[in-house]
């Protein structure tokens, strides 16, 4: 725990990075504030009766939370994560953590924890706060036909956080410059979503999707919310082009992330 | 204190690739003793291996064949625990340029095991030994080149290891901060007990700490001498100039157990028994009314090694007096 405790300390020194995750809070706020309302009806009446159909917590309420959030998390994981990497491969300090009892998987995973640590503060965490605040304020009954909204909030949050925390570390193992690999983590996913809509538009085709981690991600959600999902291939094929782009980070990473680079 | 004569380093056949290309081919040696407070010096020009060796000794390279063992632990299987005696200084710049020196020197000594409460402890500690106790609140990418090595030193000792690998600690340093460095390493060694692999390849200073060196030359070992025994033997062996007739000398040189060969126009080699020391020279030379233009203890230096190594030598100068001397 002892990389972990000082890459958190490193990681909340930075003033930009206090100050994002407190923006990110805003949104779990104003969502806390829709579950009061939805909850207590006479501050509703008066309100067309369609529209109060419409705004009930559910799993398109929780879709739309999350991804917004996933959203957040991808700025705070672009200006955070690449702090926690790059300046040990910039600074060649590699080779003094692992001339230690520290082995390259051990430090990957340390890093990876502070990542998603970090991220979580602003993602699952609040996600489960509202869905126990609904649960408080609605009853026992919404949370045993619900039960299921809490466990996708959290599994599919940890499955983003993943896949952004991966981002991070590779785009900094690769380019080794932290504001650099800042921008790689962003450009990842805003190039890969073009990439993908290009396909999708060249060959008249919707498979293109899956080259889309964050619209792969957002299938999946889709389906563990039980909300209408997107045109588009299944959860099944987007978990797994999900899975083959955690491979390609992780191998990415278990390439990069060396004591010494031999040149060939 | 351990003496338990496992070698510091013990290499068994050892071959190392890099890629395709063999660096190594196949060294064999033991050096040092652990827990003796002595300093092996590893010599040899660029691109000898000395470099691979060391990244190999610390499990950053895996052998392609043979076995390497460092403080008799097997490098490729239990390095876990060897890491943990063992204090490493690379070459390059290596540390965390946002973090305070205590902070990071703290962080070190953590990850070697040390409880926290101890690190900080160490940690000024240290900082204070290597001189740099004043600047230790200030972030390691405001110091300056000598301060950057005297962090890394200072990483490198923070948790107390049993062995201390440097790799080329006085590269880039003043005379000053060289002579600082060197001062530390000594202390490092004597004061503190801890063995020291020194990989230079300023032969000045490997022959100043060293009691032990090794030389690579295209990844073989070309060359293993005991400083010490080198030291030892070279204040035997004297080198004489005198002005005068010393046709007598070699009769009266026996008087103090000592044996000599001229080389014409006054000059000498002498070799003296143990126990003797050279004042016995001066006494000798002033009985046979010799004015003494030079005396000298013979210094078969490490450069003369090494080149001897390096064949550029085909012997070391003085090594043929010497078996003159002897079949005398």
């Amino acid at each position: 725990m002892v990389l972990p405790r000082y890459a958190w300390r490193r990681l909340y020194e930075q003033r930009l990075v206090i100050l994002l995750t407190v923006v990110s809070f805003i949104w779990p706020l104003i969502c806390g504030g829709f579950i009061y309302l939805t909850n207590h009806v006479e501050l509703l009446q008066g309100l067309d009766k369609d529209f109060l159909e419409f705004i009930q917590v559910n799993g398109r309420f929780f879709s739309i939370f999350m991804y917004v959030q996933a959203g957040f998390a991808v700025f705070l994981t672009a200006l955070a994560g690449p702090s926690l990497v790059a300046p040990d491969l910039s600074n060649n300090a590699l080779p003094l953590y692992f001339s230690r009892p520290l082995t390259r998987w051990s430090y990957a995973l340390a890093r990876l924890t502070v990542i998603i640590g970090m991220l979580s503060v602003v993602t699952w965490v609040p996600g489960l706060l509202l869905f126990a605040l609904q649960v408080g304020l609605a009853g026992g009954w919404w949370f045993i036909a619900n039960w299921t909204l809490g466990a996708a909030v959290v599994v599919g949050f940890l499955l983003w956080l993943l896949v952004l925390g991966l981002v991070a570390m590779a785009s900094s193992a690769y380019v080794k410059w932290r504001v650099v690999a800042g921008a790689v983590s962003l450009a990842f996913f805003f190039i890969l979503s073009g990439v993908s809509e290009m396909i999708n538009q060249i060959f008249r085709v919707a498979w293109g999707h899956v080259l889309d981690p964050a619209w792969s991600v957002n299938r999946v959600w889709c389906t563990l919310l039980g909300v209408d999902p997107p045109d588009g291939p299944g959860a099944g094929a987007s978990l797994l082009s999900l899975v083959m782009f955690v491979l390609l980070l992780v191998m990415v990473i278990e390439r990069k992330l060396r004591p010494v680079e031999v040149v060939r | 204190m351990r003496l338990d004569n496992t070698p510091v380093v013990e290499l068994d056949d050892l071959k190392v690739k890099l890629g395709r290309r063999e660096i190594l081919h196949g060294i064999t040696c033991r050096l040092g003793v652990s827990g003796t407070g002595k300093a092996i010096g590893l010599l040899g020009p660029n691109g000898a291996g000395k470099s691979t060796l060391i990244l190999t000794l610390l499990g950053f390279l895996r052998p392609s064949a043979g076995r390497a063992r460092i403080l008799g632990m097997d490098c490729r299987r239990n390095m876990g625990e060897a890491r943990s005696r063992i204090g490493y200084m690379p070459e390059n710049d290596s540390f965390v340029g946002e973090m305070t020196a205590v902070t990071f020197l703290r962080q070190m000594a953590e990850l070697s095991g040390l409880p926290p409460e101890a690190a900080l402890e160490k940690a000024h500690e240290v900082l204070f030994h290597v001189g740099l106790g004043e600047s230790r609140y200030r972030e390691l990418r405001t110091y300056s080149y000598g301060m950057k090595q005297m962090a890394k030193l200072a990483q490198a000792i923070v948790h107390g290891p049993e062995l201390v690998v440097l790799d080329e600690p006085t590269n880039g340093l003043d005379p000053a901060a060289r002579r600082r460095m060197l001062k530390l390493v000594t202390d490092m060694k004597v004061e503190q007990g801890m063995n020291v692999l020194v990989c230079s390849h300023l032969l000045r200073d490997i022959e100043q700490v060293c009691d032990e060196a090794v030389i690579l030359k295209d990844g073989v070992i070309v060359h293993h001498c005991n400083l010490e025994e080198e030291r030892r033997s070279n204040r035997s062996f004297v080198e004489l100039e005198v002005t005068g007739d010393d046709r007598n000398l070699r009769t009266v040189l026996p008087e103090i157990g000592a044996e000599g060969v001229s080389e014409g126009a006054g000059r000498w080699r002498i070799v003296l028994p143990a126990g003797v020391e050279v004042e016995a020279i001066w006494g000798l030379a002033a009985r046979q009314n010799l004015l003494v233009r030079k005396l000298t203890h013979r210094r078969d230096t490490l450069e003369e090694i090494f080149l001897k190594a390096m064949g550029h030598l085909a012997h070391t100068p003085g090594e043929s007096a010497a078996i003159d001397v002897r079949s005398t």
